[in-house]
Protein backbone atom coordinates (compact mmCIF):
# COMPACT_ATOMS: atom_id res chain seq x y z
CA UNK A 1 0.00 0.00 0.00
CA UNK A 2 3.19 2.35 0.37
CA UNK A 3 3.47 3.70 -3.08
CA UNK A 4 -0.77 4.41 -3.30
CA UNK A 5 -1.50 7.53 -4.44
CA UNK A 6 -3.56 8.75 -1.42
CA UNK A 7 -4.38 12.08 -2.44
CA UNK A 8 -4.90 11.48 -5.88
CA UNK A 9 -7.26 8.14 -4.81
CA UNK A 10 -9.17 10.77 -2.88
CA UNK A 11 -9.75 13.35 -5.29
CA UNK A 12 -10.79 10.91 -7.97
CA UNK A 13 -13.56 9.35 -4.54
CA UNK A 14 -14.33 12.82 -4.30
CA UNK A 15 -15.44 13.10 -7.93
CA UNK A 16 -16.67 10.05 -9.18
CA UNK A 17 -18.67 10.16 -5.76
CA UNK A 18 -19.97 14.03 -6.17
CA UNK A 19 -21.31 12.53 -9.97
CA UNK A 20 -23.02 9.88 -8.68
CA UNK A 21 -24.25 11.89 -6.22
CA UNK A 22 -25.55 14.53 -8.40
CA UNK A 23 -27.31 11.95 -11.46
CA UNK A 24 -28.47 9.97 -8.78
CA UNK A 25 -30.62 12.69 -7.22
CA UNK A 26 -31.85 14.75 -10.69
CA UNK A 27 -32.80 10.85 -11.93
CA UNK A 28 -34.78 11.06 -8.19
CA UNK A 29 -36.04 14.93 -8.86
CA UNK A 30 -37.24 14.08 -12.57
CA UNK A 31 -38.75 10.90 -11.57
CA UNK A 32 -40.72 12.82 -8.27
CA UNK A 33 -41.48 16.59 -9.27
CA UNK A 34 -43.56 17.87 -12.42
CA UNK A 35 -41.55 21.04 -12.21
CA UNK A 36 -38.12 19.70 -12.75
CA UNK A 37 -39.75 17.57 -15.87
CA UNK A 38 -40.73 20.27 -17.47
CA UNK A 39 -37.84 22.29 -16.63
CA UNK A 40 -35.33 19.08 -17.86
CA UNK A 41 -37.72 19.23 -21.42
CA UNK A 42 -37.25 22.21 -21.96
CA UNK A 43 -33.60 22.60 -21.96
CA UNK A 44 -32.63 19.22 -23.11
CA UNK A 45 -34.58 20.13 -26.01
CA UNK A 46 -32.66 22.48 -27.03
CA UNK A 47 -29.48 20.96 -26.34
CA UNK A 48 -29.99 18.00 -28.19
CA UNK A 49 -31.09 20.66 -31.31
CA UNK A 50 -27.91 22.01 -30.80
CA UNK A 51 -25.80 19.06 -30.42
CA UNK A 52 -27.43 17.66 -33.73
CA UNK A 53 -26.58 20.37 -35.55
CA UNK A 54 -23.05 20.54 -34.68
CA UNK A 55 -22.58 17.31 -35.63
CA UNK A 56 -24.08 17.81 -39.10
CA UNK A 57 -22.29 20.87 -39.56
CA UNK A 58 -18.98 19.18 -38.41
CA UNK A 59 -18.92 16.09 -41.07
CA UNK A 60 -15.92 16.60 -43.31
CA UNK A 61 -16.45 16.40 -46.75
CA UNK A 62 -16.63 12.67 -48.34
CA UNK A 63 -17.20 11.29 -44.60
CA UNK A 64 -20.10 10.09 -43.53
CA UNK A 65 -20.11 11.12 -39.38
CA UNK A 66 -18.70 14.04 -37.63
CA UNK A 67 -15.23 14.50 -36.36
CA UNK A 68 -16.39 15.51 -33.01
CA UNK A 69 -16.95 11.36 -32.49
CA UNK A 70 -13.13 11.48 -33.46
CA UNK A 71 -12.46 13.98 -30.50
CA UNK A 72 -14.39 12.16 -28.15
CA UNK A 73 -12.65 8.90 -28.64
CA UNK A 74 -9.51 10.42 -28.30
CA UNK A 75 -10.49 12.00 -25.40
CA UNK A 76 -11.51 8.67 -23.37
CA UNK A 77 -9.13 6.58 -24.52
CA UNK A 78 -6.81 9.07 -22.55
CA UNK A 79 -9.13 8.83 -19.49
CA UNK A 80 -8.99 5.06 -19.94
CA UNK A 81 -5.40 5.27 -20.19
CA UNK A 82 -5.36 7.15 -17.06
CA UNK A 83 -7.78 5.28 -15.10
CA UNK A 84 -5.46 2.37 -15.62
CA UNK A 85 -2.48 3.84 -14.16
CA UNK A 86 -4.03 4.97 -11.41
CA UNK A 87 -5.82 1.02 -10.62
CA UNK A 88 -2.09 -0.16 -11.46
CA UNK A 89 -0.43 2.39 -9.18
CA UNK A 90 -2.54 1.10 -6.12
CA UNK A 91 0.05 -0.90 -3.20
CA UNK A 92 3.16 -0.32 -5.77
CA UNK A 93 6.77 0.91 -3.25
CA UNK A 94 8.52 -2.76 -2.61
CA UNK A 95 12.04 -2.81 -3.57
CA UNK A 96 14.83 -5.45 -3.49
CA UNK A 97 17.64 -2.51 -3.05
CA UNK A 98 18.38 -0.95 0.30
CA UNK A 99 21.11 0.88 -0.49
CA UNK A 100 23.71 1.67 -3.82
CA UNK A 101 26.64 3.46 -3.53
CA UNK A 102 30.41 3.85 -4.89
CA UNK A 103 33.56 2.21 -2.38
CA UNK A 104 36.76 3.91 -2.52
CA UNK A 105 39.19 2.28 -4.34
CA UNK A 106 41.62 3.43 -1.54
CA UNK A 107 40.07 1.16 0.95
CA UNK A 108 40.30 -2.03 -0.70
CA UNK A 109 37.41 -4.31 1.15
CA UNK A 110 34.93 -2.37 -0.46
CA UNK A 111 35.97 -0.72 -3.76
CA UNK A 112 33.84 -0.38 -6.73
CA UNK A 113 29.95 -0.30 -6.59
CA UNK A 114 28.23 -1.33 -3.26
CA UNK A 115 24.84 -2.67 -3.28
CA UNK A 116 23.00 -4.05 -0.69
CA UNK A 117 20.15 -5.84 -1.07
CA UNK A 118 16.88 -5.31 1.08
CA UNK A 119 17.23 -8.94 1.81
CA UNK A 120 19.97 -8.27 4.29
CA UNK A 121 18.04 -5.98 6.27
CA UNK A 122 14.72 -8.16 6.21
CA UNK A 123 16.62 -11.33 7.23
CA UNK A 124 18.72 -10.46 9.92
CA UNK A 125 16.12 -8.53 11.58
CA UNK A 126 13.60 -11.14 10.89
CA UNK A 127 16.17 -14.03 12.34
CA UNK A 128 16.63 -11.92 15.44
CA UNK A 129 13.15 -11.65 16.08
CA UNK A 130 12.60 -14.94 15.24
CA UNK A 131 13.61 -16.59 18.31
CA UNK A 132 11.41 -14.07 20.96
CA UNK A 133 8.85 -16.10 22.56
CA UNK A 134 6.69 -12.92 23.14
CA UNK A 135 6.30 -11.94 19.42
CA UNK A 136 3.88 -14.41 17.14
CA UNK A 137 5.46 -13.12 14.51
CA UNK A 138 7.51 -10.94 12.55
CA UNK A 139 7.64 -9.15 9.17
CA UNK A 140 10.13 -6.84 7.40
CA UNK A 141 9.42 -5.11 4.14
CA UNK A 142 11.69 -2.37 2.26
CA UNK A 143 9.71 0.50 0.61
CA UNK A 144 10.62 3.07 -1.33
CA UNK A 145 8.25 6.23 -0.54
CA UNK A 146 8.80 9.34 -2.65
CA UNK A 147 12.87 8.31 -3.60
CA UNK A 148 13.67 7.40 0.19
CA UNK A 149 13.92 3.60 0.82
CA UNK A 150 13.09 2.87 4.20
CA UNK A 151 12.25 -0.57 5.97
CA UNK A 152 8.80 -1.51 7.12
CA UNK A 153 8.93 -3.96 9.80
CA UNK A 154 5.49 -5.62 10.80
CA UNK A 155 5.15 -7.56 14.78
CA UNK A 156 2.27 -9.16 16.21
CA UNK A 157 3.23 -9.52 20.04
CA UNK A 158 1.53 -11.88 22.62
CA UNK A 159 -1.39 -10.45 24.21
CA UNK A 160 -0.25 -8.72 27.39
CA UNK A 161 3.29 -8.12 25.70
CA UNK A 162 4.13 -4.64 26.76
CA UNK A 163 4.53 -2.75 23.52
CA UNK A 164 7.44 -0.17 24.69
CA UNK A 165 9.77 -2.81 25.76
CA UNK A 166 9.05 -4.56 21.65
CA UNK A 167 9.70 -1.10 20.32
CA UNK A 168 12.61 -0.44 22.91
CA UNK A 169 14.11 -3.98 22.19
CA UNK A 170 13.53 -3.47 18.52
CA UNK A 171 15.31 0.03 18.44
CA UNK A 172 18.37 -1.43 19.80
CA UNK A 173 18.16 -4.26 16.92
CA UNK A 174 17.99 -1.57 14.63
CA UNK A 175 21.01 0.65 16.09
CA UNK A 176 22.71 -2.63 14.82
CA UNK A 177 21.72 -2.95 12.03
CA UNK A 178 22.93 1.11 11.50
CA UNK A 179 26.12 0.01 11.98
CA UNK A 180 26.31 -2.83 9.94
CA UNK A 181 24.86 -1.32 7.03
CA UNK A 182 26.90 2.40 7.69
CA UNK A 183 23.51 4.18 6.83
CA UNK A 184 20.81 5.07 8.53
CA UNK A 185 17.24 4.01 7.31
CA UNK A 186 14.62 5.20 8.08
CA UNK A 187 12.49 2.60 9.82
CA UNK A 188 8.70 2.13 10.68
CA UNK A 189 7.59 -0.34 13.54
CA UNK A 190 3.96 -1.64 13.82
CA UNK A 191 3.14 -3.45 16.63
CA UNK A 192 -0.06 -4.76 15.73
CA UNK A 193 -2.72 -7.27 16.20
CA UNK A 194 -4.39 -9.77 14.69
CA UNK A 195 -6.08 -13.30 14.82
CA UNK A 196 -2.80 -14.87 15.55
CA UNK A 197 -2.58 -12.86 18.14
CA UNK A 198 -5.95 -13.63 19.86
CA UNK A 199 -6.20 -17.35 19.22
CA UNK A 200 -2.42 -17.96 20.67
CA UNK A 201 -1.83 -17.97 24.82
CA UNK A 202 -0.92 -15.11 26.41
CA UNK A 203 2.96 -14.21 27.61
CA UNK A 204 2.68 -15.44 31.09
CA UNK A 205 6.06 -15.84 31.76
CA UNK A 206 8.35 -13.29 32.14
CA UNK B 1 13.48 -10.78 28.30
CA UNK B 2 15.51 -8.57 26.52
CA UNK B 3 16.51 -10.16 23.38
CA UNK B 4 18.50 -8.08 21.50
CA UNK B 5 21.00 -10.46 19.93
CA UNK B 6 21.25 -10.04 16.59
CA UNK B 7 23.29 -13.21 15.28
CA UNK B 8 25.84 -12.23 12.84
CA UNK B 9 26.07 -8.41 14.07
CA UNK B 10 27.87 -6.74 15.72
CA UNK B 11 27.64 -3.11 16.70
CA UNK B 12 31.00 -2.12 17.29
CA UNK B 13 34.27 -2.18 14.69
CA UNK B 14 32.41 -4.28 12.42
CA UNK B 15 31.09 -1.91 9.98
CA UNK B 16 32.39 -2.50 6.21
CA UNK B 17 34.68 0.57 5.34
CA UNK B 18 33.52 1.08 1.73
CA UNK B 19 30.75 2.09 3.34
CA UNK B 20 32.38 5.70 4.25
CA UNK B 21 32.61 6.91 0.89
CA UNK B 22 28.96 5.95 -0.27
CA UNK B 23 27.77 8.68 -2.69
CA UNK B 24 24.71 9.22 -0.66
CA UNK B 25 26.87 11.09 1.83
CA UNK B 26 23.95 12.56 4.14
CA UNK B 27 22.89 8.67 4.84
CA UNK B 28 26.43 7.83 5.88
CA UNK B 29 26.59 7.35 9.19
CA UNK B 30 29.75 6.65 11.80
CA UNK B 31 29.19 3.11 12.59
CA UNK B 32 30.68 4.17 15.91
CA UNK B 33 28.23 6.64 17.08
CA UNK B 34 25.00 4.56 14.94
CA UNK B 35 22.73 4.53 17.82
CA UNK B 36 22.29 8.14 19.05
CA UNK B 37 19.68 10.15 17.98
CA UNK B 38 20.01 12.39 15.73
CA UNK B 39 17.84 15.52 15.25
CA UNK B 40 18.72 16.44 11.73
CA UNK B 41 17.63 12.89 10.38
CA UNK B 42 16.99 13.11 6.65
CA UNK B 43 14.38 10.17 6.91
CA UNK B 44 12.08 12.14 9.46
CA UNK B 45 9.90 13.04 6.76
CA UNK B 46 9.61 9.54 5.38
CA UNK B 47 8.57 8.37 8.81
CA UNK B 48 6.21 10.97 9.27
CA UNK B 49 4.75 10.06 5.93
CA UNK B 50 4.54 6.03 6.52
CA UNK B 51 3.00 6.81 9.83
CA UNK B 52 0.38 8.98 8.61
CA UNK B 53 -0.33 6.49 6.24
CA UNK B 54 -0.19 3.82 8.77
CA UNK B 55 -2.49 5.65 11.28
CA UNK B 56 -5.26 6.58 8.63
CA UNK B 57 -7.51 4.49 6.74
CA UNK B 58 -6.14 3.47 2.81
CA UNK B 59 -9.27 3.92 0.39
CA UNK B 60 -7.22 1.95 -2.20
CA UNK B 61 -10.14 -0.49 -2.34
CA UNK B 62 -13.11 1.53 -2.89
CA UNK B 63 -10.54 4.23 -5.25
CA UNK B 64 -9.66 0.84 -7.57
CA UNK B 65 -13.60 -0.07 -7.87
CA UNK B 66 -14.60 3.74 -8.61
CA UNK B 67 -11.86 3.94 -11.29
CA UNK B 68 -13.12 0.33 -12.40
CA UNK B 69 -16.39 1.87 -12.44
CA UNK B 70 -15.17 4.54 -14.64
CA UNK B 71 -13.26 3.09 -17.03
CA UNK B 72 -16.24 0.28 -17.75
CA UNK B 73 -18.12 3.24 -18.39
CA UNK B 74 -15.84 4.56 -20.20
CA UNK B 75 -15.23 1.98 -22.61
CA UNK B 76 -18.34 1.76 -23.38
CA UNK B 77 -18.52 5.46 -24.38
CA UNK B 78 -15.79 4.66 -26.53
CA UNK B 79 -16.68 1.65 -27.81
CA UNK B 80 -20.04 3.48 -29.42
CA UNK B 81 -18.35 6.76 -30.32
CA UNK B 82 -15.53 5.22 -32.17
CA UNK B 83 -18.17 3.23 -34.13
CA UNK B 84 -19.70 6.39 -34.92
CA UNK B 85 -16.76 7.86 -35.84
CA UNK B 86 -15.82 5.45 -38.38
CA UNK B 87 -19.48 5.62 -39.49
CA UNK B 88 -20.21 1.63 -38.72
CA UNK B 89 -23.83 0.82 -37.04
CA UNK B 90 -23.85 1.37 -33.46
CA UNK B 91 -23.74 -1.85 -31.16
CA UNK B 92 -25.97 -1.15 -28.47
CA UNK B 93 -27.44 2.60 -28.65
CA UNK B 94 -26.14 5.26 -31.32
CA UNK B 95 -24.78 7.98 -28.81
CA UNK B 96 -26.84 10.79 -30.69
CA UNK B 97 -30.12 8.77 -29.79
CA UNK B 98 -29.01 8.07 -26.02
CA UNK B 99 -28.72 11.49 -25.59
CA UNK B 100 -32.32 12.26 -27.50
CA UNK B 101 -33.73 9.36 -25.08
CA UNK B 102 -31.99 11.05 -21.90
CA UNK B 103 -33.37 14.53 -23.04
CA UNK B 104 -37.02 13.36 -23.00
CA UNK B 105 -36.23 11.19 -19.86
CA UNK B 106 -39.11 10.81 -17.93
CA UNK B 107 -40.93 9.49 -20.36
CA UNK B 108 -40.39 5.65 -21.70
CA UNK B 109 -39.50 4.25 -18.28
CA UNK B 110 -41.51 4.42 -15.73
CA UNK B 111 -41.56 6.95 -12.36
CA UNK B 112 -41.13 4.71 -9.57
CA UNK B 113 -38.33 2.95 -11.23
CA UNK B 114 -36.46 5.60 -12.58
CA UNK B 115 -36.73 7.11 -9.00
CA UNK B 116 -35.21 4.09 -7.47
CA UNK B 117 -32.34 3.95 -9.61
CA UNK B 118 -31.90 7.25 -8.99
CA UNK B 119 -31.61 7.14 -5.17
CA UNK B 120 -29.02 3.86 -5.41
CA UNK B 121 -26.85 6.17 -7.44
CA UNK B 122 -27.11 9.14 -5.70
CA UNK B 123 -26.34 6.57 -2.12
CA UNK B 124 -23.71 5.12 -4.03
CA UNK B 125 -22.15 8.65 -4.51
CA UNK B 126 -22.83 9.78 -1.38
CA UNK B 127 -20.73 6.39 0.02
CA UNK B 128 -18.12 7.45 -2.29
CA UNK B 129 -17.58 10.90 -1.48
CA UNK B 130 -18.02 10.80 1.95
CA UNK B 131 -14.93 8.01 2.64
CA UNK B 132 -13.01 10.52 0.26
CA UNK B 133 -14.06 13.52 2.75
CA UNK B 134 -13.98 11.47 6.07
CA UNK B 135 -10.57 12.00 7.74
CA UNK B 136 -10.70 7.87 8.14
CA UNK B 137 -8.49 7.31 11.30
CA UNK B 138 -7.50 3.70 12.29
CA UNK B 139 -7.70 2.65 16.03
CA UNK B 140 -4.18 3.10 16.63
CA UNK B 141 -1.52 5.52 18.44
CA UNK B 142 1.79 6.44 18.06
CA UNK B 143 4.58 5.79 20.12
CA UNK B 144 7.17 7.96 20.63
CA UNK B 145 11.04 6.33 19.97
CA UNK B 146 14.11 8.17 19.61
CA UNK B 147 15.24 6.20 16.44
CA UNK B 148 12.31 4.51 15.19
CA UNK B 149 8.53 5.56 14.29
CA UNK B 150 6.58 3.26 15.96
CA UNK B 151 2.62 2.91 15.27
CA UNK B 152 1.06 0.44 17.76
CA UNK B 153 -2.67 -1.17 17.49
CA UNK B 154 -5.03 -0.31 20.34
CA UNK B 155 -5.90 -3.95 20.88
CA UNK B 156 -1.90 -4.05 21.89
CA UNK B 157 -2.24 -1.40 24.38
CA UNK B 158 -5.24 -2.79 25.84
CA UNK B 159 -4.03 -6.18 26.47
CA UNK B 160 -0.47 -4.78 28.03
CA UNK B 161 -3.34 -2.39 30.25
CA UNK B 162 -5.04 -5.33 31.06
CA UNK B 163 -1.67 -7.32 32.09
CA UNK B 164 -0.82 -4.19 34.59
CA UNK B 165 -4.31 -4.32 36.17
CA UNK B 166 -5.20 -7.74 36.70
CA UNK B 167 -1.39 -8.22 38.19
CA UNK B 168 -2.36 -5.04 40.29
CA UNK B 169 -5.85 -6.41 41.44
CA UNK B 170 -4.47 -9.78 42.27
CA UNK B 171 -7.78 -11.30 39.56
CA UNK B 172 -7.65 -13.60 36.67
CA UNK B 173 -7.31 -12.33 33.27
CA UNK B 174 -10.77 -13.21 32.65
CA UNK B 175 -12.23 -10.70 35.34
CA UNK B 176 -10.68 -7.85 33.38
CA UNK B 177 -11.77 -5.83 30.53
CA UNK B 178 -9.84 -2.76 28.97
CA UNK B 179 -11.41 -0.58 26.35
CA UNK B 180 -9.18 1.75 24.55
CA UNK B 181 -10.06 4.82 22.65
CA UNK B 182 -8.09 7.53 21.12
CA UNK B 183 -8.41 9.25 24.45
CA UNK B 184 -9.28 7.39 26.52
CA UNK B 185 -8.67 4.08 28.53
CA UNK B 186 -11.39 2.22 30.28
CA UNK B 187 -10.36 -0.77 32.67
CA UNK B 188 -13.34 -2.53 33.95
CA UNK B 189 -12.85 -5.21 36.39
CA UNK B 190 -14.94 -7.57 38.11
CA UNK B 191 -13.86 -8.46 41.45
CA UNK B 192 -13.58 -11.72 43.22
CA UNK B 193 -16.48 -12.00 45.57
CA UNK B 194 -14.98 -11.58 48.89
CA UNK B 195 -11.54 -9.61 48.06
CA UNK B 196 -11.85 -6.08 47.20
CA UNK B 197 -9.72 -5.04 45.02
CA UNK B 198 -7.53 -1.77 45.62
CA UNK B 199 -8.96 0.36 43.16
CA UNK B 200 -6.20 3.03 43.86
CA UNK B 201 -2.97 0.94 42.70
CA UNK B 202 -4.86 -0.70 40.27
CA UNK B 203 -5.37 3.28 38.73
CA UNK B 204 -1.65 3.78 39.75
CA UNK B 205 -0.45 0.88 38.12
CA UNK B 206 -2.11 1.49 34.96
CA UNK B 207 -1.63 5.07 34.43
CA UNK B 208 2.67 4.35 34.60
CA UNK B 209 2.56 1.69 32.45
CA UNK B 210 0.86 4.25 30.08
CA UNK B 211 2.78 6.76 30.79
CA UNK B 212 5.70 4.24 29.87
CA UNK B 213 4.22 3.61 26.62
CA UNK B 214 4.65 7.39 26.07
CA UNK B 215 1.51 7.36 23.29
CA UNK B 216 0.24 10.15 21.50
CA UNK B 217 -2.66 11.23 22.33
CA UNK B 218 -2.03 9.93 26.46
CA UNK B 219 -5.60 8.16 26.60
CA UNK B 220 -6.65 9.29 30.17
CA UNK B 221 -7.44 6.48 32.62
CA UNK B 222 -10.45 5.52 34.30
CA UNK B 223 -11.38 2.64 36.49
CA UNK B 224 -14.61 0.75 37.14
CA UNK B 225 -14.97 -1.76 39.57
CA UNK B 226 -17.86 -4.05 39.65
CA UNK B 227 -21.07 -3.93 42.21
CA UNK B 228 -21.00 -7.30 42.16
CA UNK B 229 -17.91 -10.52 42.83
CA UNK B 230 -17.90 -13.88 40.99
CA UNK B 231 -16.37 -16.83 41.84
CA UNK B 232 -14.41 -19.39 40.36
CA UNK B 233 -14.27 -17.83 36.58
Amino acid sequence: MNGTPRVLNRVLLALVGLFFLAAGLSLAALAGLPAVDRWWHAWAGTATKQLRSLTSRTTLPGQTSSWVWIVVSLGLIVLVVALVALMANQGKGRVGVLARGYGDSAQAPGSGRVTISSAVAEQALKSALADRTDLVSATVTAYEVRGRTGLKIRVLPRQGAAPQQVAADVSALVSALDAVLGRRLPVLLCIGAGARTRFTRAERVR
Amino acid sequence: MTGSSMPGMRPDGGGPEATDSFANAEAVVDPGNAASADPGNPGQDWMQRMVRRETLSSRAILAGVAALLVTLLAIYALLESTLRAIGQPAWLVDPLTAVQRASNLPDGVSRPLLGVIGVVLALLGLMFFVTSVLPGKRAKHVLSDPRLAVVVDDEVIAAALARTARLAAGVTPEQVMVIVSRREAVVNIRPTSGVAVPEAAVLAAVEQEIRQMALTPRPAVHVNVGRTGVIGV
